[in-house]
């Protein structure tokens, strides 16, 4: 990129640079580099205790799935027709989890919210895991899942295909293909970031770095190359999204049953996808700011935008659910509104209720600014927000179920065993797990773009020189 | 379907079923007449499924957790409408609810793998070699009569020498692979290929379910619907069910009807309505 | 209206050459399919064994007394599955789940595999040389025992078995033959016998317009379920019949029932009484009782009856108003009107309505006489036990043999069997499987299992002419330690009369000759061994034979004054036991498929319950699975609460059968068992146990367990149309095509 200082250009790229400054313009770009290289060397012991709990919550999941894998989904106490349980219902959340990074590094970055710039890189991240984890879910689900394979259209012998028809194909190779797209996203962003690492890394991880920054080199040629790169995989990107959580919509409005078969699902995934990945934004973002002592970096401004943004995804969701509601209600099908009048005030009745509040009341937490600078208020609130979305996946999958078309299979009192719920603490521990050694190992905060946004006061300082 | 054969017979992949006058011209749509009325609830038919099809049983523990195997169940439902605490003037209501073999079938259409499809015959088959088990069918089903291997059957329902007993035609499905009635396909498929080897077509009561064939009333009636002369395509004649309608046009004394027809789910299994004397 | 394929087919199973191979699906027609080539094994088994090809065997089915005739499929040696034989009146062709259970006694994983000898308190596996050594020092040829101090002790046994426990039980000079049904159905039969003439007289229920049963559960426990239901279907079509059932508890006849009623237990006389009184008011009937009870009748006002029985009075001269209309018409009597202390009362008062109605030789006949009386069923009650209970306490028995029956588990406390049995030197159980009885004798011997096993069987209702089941092996034996109990009867029979029984090398050379030697009175003009064949291969001989009259006896039954039951303020519910067509009294609760099996009208599985109706429960607060204690005044049980509308509300049920102790794997430790909480209460007439009259009273522990059971959160159809009900007069069953053939 060439720099001018052609008073014209600053001022165009005035037009976009928020009124609160985002961050203090103070910083030189060494200091960037010192502060986020420290993060990768020495955290804070918060780091580790986070770390060795997920360690031991993810040692646990792989306890309960090595139990069920041998011994058969039974000891998941799912039974007829309560055939999915927790694990249908935690894969919606992870996949939902996954759309907030690419909200922030595609969207945003198209919209040019320059705001997005210290936190997307670790959103992107969270992208990532989360699918990972989702994809976890479905080979756990499985009952057979040493032949998982079958659904993948794979050139064989026989020519025997996948069922095209299946929403399940779709959302396999949906997903598949996100986080393909996803993992080089995250990484072809880093590579200049990878170079400062190189840059400043001895003994072998100097060689790791080197092999992973491919020769950057910080050229105007590669930068060029780089930003229409980078802009191209952000628009591939958008739609794939959107269309993620669709397809996982699918899977119920496609099907037949009460309470799923809803024209409005797919735009109210996508809604509760972002909403829930904003409020694990929040929720990481204190973490890091405190364990890697990003103060400087993820300050309040920032935070306070995306709170808003989140109270705004919020509203969007609440509406969408009213939505769901309503067109039950007001539809033509006594067996779908049965099961909504089940889940109002059936066996899961208190967690629907909860459910509503916690997704449509606690945001207005978010509306005032007093409580969106208090720290530990936002995280308590955003970790409230994310347990009110997976109550509503919970409540998408288990009351039709309970509740369904056929009267003598509807049953009252099913919960999940022990194993479910360990599994679920264990995917919670395997995304924590690597979410965490991902910001021990790369940089968390995109060192590059923290650099444009003190560019201006640079800028300054070069012309007083 | 092989990539050519897939291009191929596009054109027919494409047709919605099912059609009026599907099966007209072909050998065989298998299918079922259940007459509620016959029906005493006496679960003569659920063993014989057992004994037939190598249905595990799964014990207290597991029943109770809602995961038995019983591919026929006896439902027993008292009065609609009324409440639980007046007596049952009229009895009870009874209903065997099995695999209803849809024509447009639910389950087939969500499978990822295409292990549940539509056989030439009508019947909606499971492949359990193909099954994956991520149990979308019977998420989709209706009538909720698909049943999941939860355990490893094989090695704790049939403790020595029980094993014995297995039928030898019928596959002894594994932990993790969806199950269901399969109108004895076993029965059929021998039946079907004797007949081939002599050179006609599977007659009338030449085989039938193992539950038709338990049954002490005789409520169920199995056949061959593609045969005009079968019991069978009489009786749905008779009562005036089209197999390829979601809403039959049909007098009113008919006792005949299928269960859930308004979800174009095109079942293969008639039931005849239970008749009380509501003067007695 | 059955087509002729059916018969073709079953034609070609009861030849043994039906059944095909091995399914080969998908993999197209190839030339060994299609028969241009034909693969042969290397190894050539034995006859009739082919690989993949199933072949029928006829048999007959021992799970219960009815008799049916059985196929079984075999293949590669094994028999796989049962079936109804056609060759068989009684059967039709059908089989009950129960029937088809008897595969699970041969594969039982808990079976006998050897004799035991008890020694030192606990059962020690011995030859059968050994075991058969230590049975013929005390019973052999230097036996000194005679008269009362044998006795044998079976549960219902007919056709040449019992021929040989008679012969046996007289080279001791002893009749000690003692039969133990703990449901026997012995007050009803009494009062038959009384007031028809008849033990049992058939049922033709097809043939009635019209039934009204107290209780009287024919498709479920009768004496002939299978064949009853093919009546009952006949009888369903058009003209389609009515069905009115009156009983405390709905059996699984009730839920068929067109129009149920719920009685106080044991009044079921006094409502039978007053539709008697109502019937008297036609012209047409007035003629048919004597005039005295005519006169008592008189006490049976409407209003008076309802008030005893709970039923409302407008119901008694509605159903005397459809009796009158709907002829002919057939009441029947069941076991919970008869299990009471006035039982034969009740069921003589019952039967009164036929004989006023008319129905004798209508709907009611008497069996067609037996042409071997020696064969036919000897038939179980409580009294012979008592009998036999009390010889033991008084330490008369010396040697006891038991087979098919298992007085420990059944009989009451206040029959303590299991501490007399103790007093017994000798106790020899003959058994496929150790239960609670066989666990307290000294000497077990493993029999074959009834899959093994020759026999021939002689049912106790025989609803047409007479038929001579045939009972053969349908695989070889699994254990080799284990003998059929023809063949030891003879063992021991050639001790101790060898010239009699020398021509008869076992018992399957015994009933050949046997069933050969009936030879003219089935009127075969084939060779011996032909007959036997055929025999064998029908599983079934016939004999067309006319019923045979009723007698009317009207006087016999005694109308006292209409009496309404007694409260008994300690124990304030009735307890009616219930008893499940599968496990019976316990003695199928070692059966996997019939614990799985839901019981037809709770659906509850691998369990026992309190049945207690929703109104009773409101009142008393509780809910289902409520774990109640149902406490009589010799004992107390404690079940699962299920409520249930098809019960009268001064009544609670539990079923009878499950509580066993030691009776394998499937049994043991599922529910309680109810016979242990029995009042001493006996019909005053035949001195029987009363089944029907302990009254209890319902704690709650405040425990709480999930009931297992096939049903869902609701029993109702929730709006949809699951199974739909048409009116009577608005079917039209005349236009429609059956496959019942009226």
């Amino acid at each position: 990129m060439i720099h001018t200082t052609d008073e014209s250009d600053i001022q165009i790229e005035r037009r976009f640079v928020p009124k609160a400054k985002d961050i203090s313009e103070d910083i030189a770009w060494a200091q960037i580099n010192k502060d986020v290289l420290r993060s990768m060397e020495r955290p804070r012991l918060m780091y580790w205790v986070i770390f060795l709990a997920s360690l031991a919550l993810f040692s646990f999941g792989v306890y309960c799935e090595v139990y069920q894998y041998q011994t058969g989904l039974g000891v998941a106490d799912l039974e007829n027709p309560q055939v999915w349980g927790l694990y249908i219902a935690t894969f919606i959340f992870w996949i939902g989890m996954s759309h907030s990074g690419t909200l922030l590094s595609a969207i945003l970055h198209i919209m040019h919210a320059d705001w997005r710039k210290p936190i997307y890189r670790f959103a992107e991240a969270m992208t990532t895991f989360s699918l990972m984890t989702a994809g976890l879910f479905v080979l756990v689900h499985l009952g057979r899942v040493w032949e998982f394979y079958y659904v993948v259209a794979y050139p064989n012998e026989r020519w025997v295909w996948p069922n095209f028809n299946s929403p399940l194909v779709w959302d396999a190779t949906a997903i598949g293909t996100y986080l393909t797209s996803s993992i080089v996203f995250l990484y072809f962003g880093m590579i200049p970031d990878l170079a400062i690492c190189r840059d400043n890394a001895k003994g072998f991880r100097k060689k790791f770095y080197w092999f992973l920054s491919l020769g950057w080199q910080g050229t105007d040629r590669q930068w060029a190359n780089f930003r229409v790169a980078y802009l191209t995989i952000a628009c591939f990107l958008i739609p794939l999204a959107v269309s993620v959580h669709s397809i996982v919509a699918t899977d119920f409005a496609v099907s037949q049953q009460p309470g799923w078969h809803i024209t409005s699902f797919p735009p109210y995934f996508v809604a509760g996808a972002l909403y829930s990945g904003c409020a694990a934004i929040i929720t990481l973002f204190i973490v890091l700011r405190y364990v890697f002592r990003f103060e400087a970096y993820m300050t309040m401004p920032i935070l306070d935008k995306t709170c808003r943004l989140t109270f705004a995804i919020a509203m969007v969701w609440t509406y969408l659910n009213l939505i769901e509601y309503a067109s039950v209600w007001y539809g033509n099908d006594e067996y779908a509104k049965q099961t909504l009048i089940f889940r109002a005030t059936g066996t899961y009745a208190p967690y629907w209720w909860a459910m509503n509040f916690l997704g449509s009341i606690v945001p207005f937490a978010l509306a005032f600014k007093s409580l969106r600078n208090h720290l530990p208020t936002m995280m308590v609130v955003s970790l409230l927000l994310n347990l009110g979305m997976w109550l509503e996946r919970f409540m998408i999958v288990t009351p039709t179920f309970a509740h369904g078309y056929y009267p003598w299979t509807w049953t009252g009192d099913w919960w999940p065993s022990w194993v479910q719920w360990g599994i679920v603490a264990g995917s919670f521990g395997w995304f924590s797990m690597l979410f965490m050694l991902f910001c021990k190992i790369f940089p968390t905060v995109s060192m590059y773009e923290v650099k444009e946004m003190v560019y201006h006061r640079f800028m300054a300082r070069k012309a007083r020189a | 379907m092989s990539l050519s054969n897939l291009i191929k017979n596009w054109s027919s992949l494409r047709v919605k079923r099912p059609y009026e006058d599907q099966y007209k011209d072909k050998d065989y749509k298998w299918a079922m007449v259940i007459d509620l009325d016959a029906c005493t609830g006496c679960n003569a038919c659920t063993t014989a499924c057992y004994a037939e099809n190598n249905l595990p049983v799964v014990g207290r523990e597991a029943f109770s957790k809602g995961q038995a195997m019983h591919w026929l169940r006896i439902e027993r439902y008292w009065g609609e409408g009324e409440h639980m605490d007046k007596f049952p003037d009229h009895g009870a209501q009874f209903l065997p609810m099995m695999c209803q073999q849809c024509e447009s079938a639910p389950c087939e259409v969500v499978c990822p793998v295409g292990a549940t499809h539509h056989t030439p015959d009508g019947l909606n088959s499971q492949v359990y070699n193909r099954c994956i088990g991520s149990r979308y069918c019977s998420a989709n089903c209706p009538y909720k009569v698909r049943y999941f291997n939860w355990w490893q059957y094989p090695e704790r329902a049939w403790p020595n020498p029980l094993e014995q007993q297995l039928n030898p035609d019928v596959t002894v499905r594994s932990k993790g692979v969806m199950e269901k009635c399969t109108f004895c396909v076993q029965r059929l498929t021998e039946a079907k290929n004797r007949a081939r080897t002599e050179g006609r077509r599977v007659a009338d009561g030449e085989v039938t379910t193992a539950c038709a064939q338990a049954c002490p009333t005789s409520a169920i009636t199995f056949g061959n619907l593609a045969d005009d002369k079968s019991q069978v395509a009489r009786i749905w004649e008779r009562q005036q069910i089209k197999l390829a309608s979601d809403k039959q046009e049909k007098d009113e004394n008919l006792r005949g009807y299928r269960i859930f027809e308004e979800l174009r789910t095109y079942p293969s299994v008639v039931y005849l309505e239970r008749v009380r004397d509501s003067e007695a | 209206m059955s087509s002729s394929n059916i018969d073709r087919r079953d034609f070609l199973r009861v030849l043994g050459i039906s059944g095909a191979a091995a399914t080969l699906a998908g993999c197209g027609n190839t030339s060994i399919e299609s028969g241009a080539e034909l693969v042969e094994s290397y190894v050539q088994p034995e006859d009739f064994v082919v690989p993949g090809v199933g072949v029928y065997y006829a048999s007959t089915c021992t799970q219960c007394g009815s008799g049916c005739g059985i196929m079984g499929r075999v293949r590669e040696g094994r028999i796989l599955k049962l079936e109804g034989n056609p060759q068989s009146l009684i059967s039709g062709g059908k089989i009950c789940g129960l029937g088809q259970a008897g595969v699970q006694v041969h594969y039982n994983p808990d079976r006998l595999t050897t004799p035991m000898i008890r020694e030192a308190g606990a059962f020690k596996p011995v030859s059968w040389d050994k075991a058969m050594a230590t049975l013929t020092a005390r019973l052999g040829s230097s036996s000194t025992l005679s008269g009362d101090q044998i006795a044998v002790l079976t549960g219902e046994i007919s056709g040449h078995q019992k021929v040989l426990l008679g012969h046996f039980l007289e080279s001791f000079k002893s009749a000690n033959h003692i039969v133990y049904d703990a449901l026997s159905p012995a007050i009803g039969q009494a009062a038959n016998k009384a007031v028809l003439g008849v033990e049992q007289p058939v049922l033709q229920i097809d043939k009635a317009r019209l039934i009204l049963s107290f209780g009287n559960d024919f498709l479920g426990t009768g004496p002939s379920p299978v064949h009853m239901a093919a009546q009952y279907a006949r009888f369903r079509k058009a003209p389609r019949g009515t069905l009115i059932q009156i009983e405390p508890r709905m059996t699984l006849t009730g839920a068929n029932a067109d129009r149920w009623y719920a009685i106080k237990p044991g009044t079921e006389g006094v409502f039978a009484l007053g539709i008697a009184h109502s019937l008297l008011q036609h012209q047409e009937y007035a003629h048919a009782v004597p005039a005295e009870i005519a006169e008592a009748l008189k006490q049976y006002d409407k209003d008076t009856v309802s008030e005893v029985t709970g039923i409302h009075a407008d119901a008694i001269s509605h159903i005397a108003g459809m009796l009158w209309e709907k002829s002919p018409s057939l009441v029947l009597s069941g076991p919970s009107a008869e299990g009471h202390v006035h039982g034969f009362n009740n069921a003589a008062a019952i039967l009164l309505l036929n004989l006023v109605l008319e129905n004798r030789g209508k709907t009611l006949q008497g069996q067609a006489s037996h042409p071997f009386p020696q064969l036919t069923p000897a038939s179980g009650s409580t009294t012979a036990l008592a009998k036999l209970n009390q010889a033991m306490s008084a330490g008369q028995c010396q040697a006891l043999l038991v087979m098919g029956a298992n007085p420990v588990f059944t009989a009451p406390t206040f029959v303590p069997f299991a501490s007399n049995l103790a007093k017994v030197p000798f106790k020899v159980a003959f058994a496929t499987q150790l239960d609670e009885t066989a666990h307290q004798c000294d000497l077990v011997l493993p029999l074959l299992s009834p899959m093994e096993d020759f026999g021939t069987h002689v049912a106790g209702y025989q609803p047409s002419g007479v038929e001579l089941a045939i009972q053969q092996p349908l695989m070889e034996r699994l254990y080799p330690e284990t003998r059929g109990l023809g063949d030891i009867l003879l063992d021991l029979l050639k001790q101790r009369q060898p010239e009699a029984y020398k021509a008869f090398p076992d018992y399957y050379a015994y009933i050949k000759t046997a069933v050969t030697k009936a030879k003219p009175v089935f009127k075969s003009k084939s060779s011996d061994d032909d007959f036997w064949e055929d025999a064998l291969r029908n599983g079934v001989l016939r004999l067309e034979a006319p019923p045979a009259a009723l007698e009317a006896h009207a006087a016999t039954v005694k109308v006292g004054k209409p009496q309404a039951l007694e409260t008994d303020v300690n124990f304030p519910f009735f307890f009616v036991p219930s008893v499940r067509a599968d496990l019976r009294d316990g003695r199928h609760a070692n059966l996997p498929w019939l614990q799985e099996s839901p019981d037809p009208l709770t659906t509850v599985v691998w369990d026992s319950w309190v049945e207690i109706h929703p109104t009773t429960a409101a009142q008393m607060q509780i809910r289902e699975g409520d774990i109640l204690e149902v406490q009589s005044a010799t004992g107390s049980v404690r079940a699962k609460a299920y409520l249930f509308p098809g019960i009268q509300p001064d009544t609670v049920s539990m079923p009878l059968g499950q509580g066993h102790t030691g009776y394998g794997r499937y049994a043991d430790g599922m529910g309680v068992n109810p016979f242990k909480i029995f009042d001493p209460m006996y019909d005053e007439r035949t001195g029987e146990l009363a089944l029907y009259a302990t009254r209890v009273i319902i704690k709650k522990t405040g425990e709480h367990a999930r009931v297992v059971k096939d049903e869902g959160a609701t029993n109702l159809q929730q709006g949809r149309k699951l199974v739909a009900t048409m009116a009577a007069d608005q079917a039209e069953l005349a236009k429609e095509i059956s496959r019942v053939t009226q």
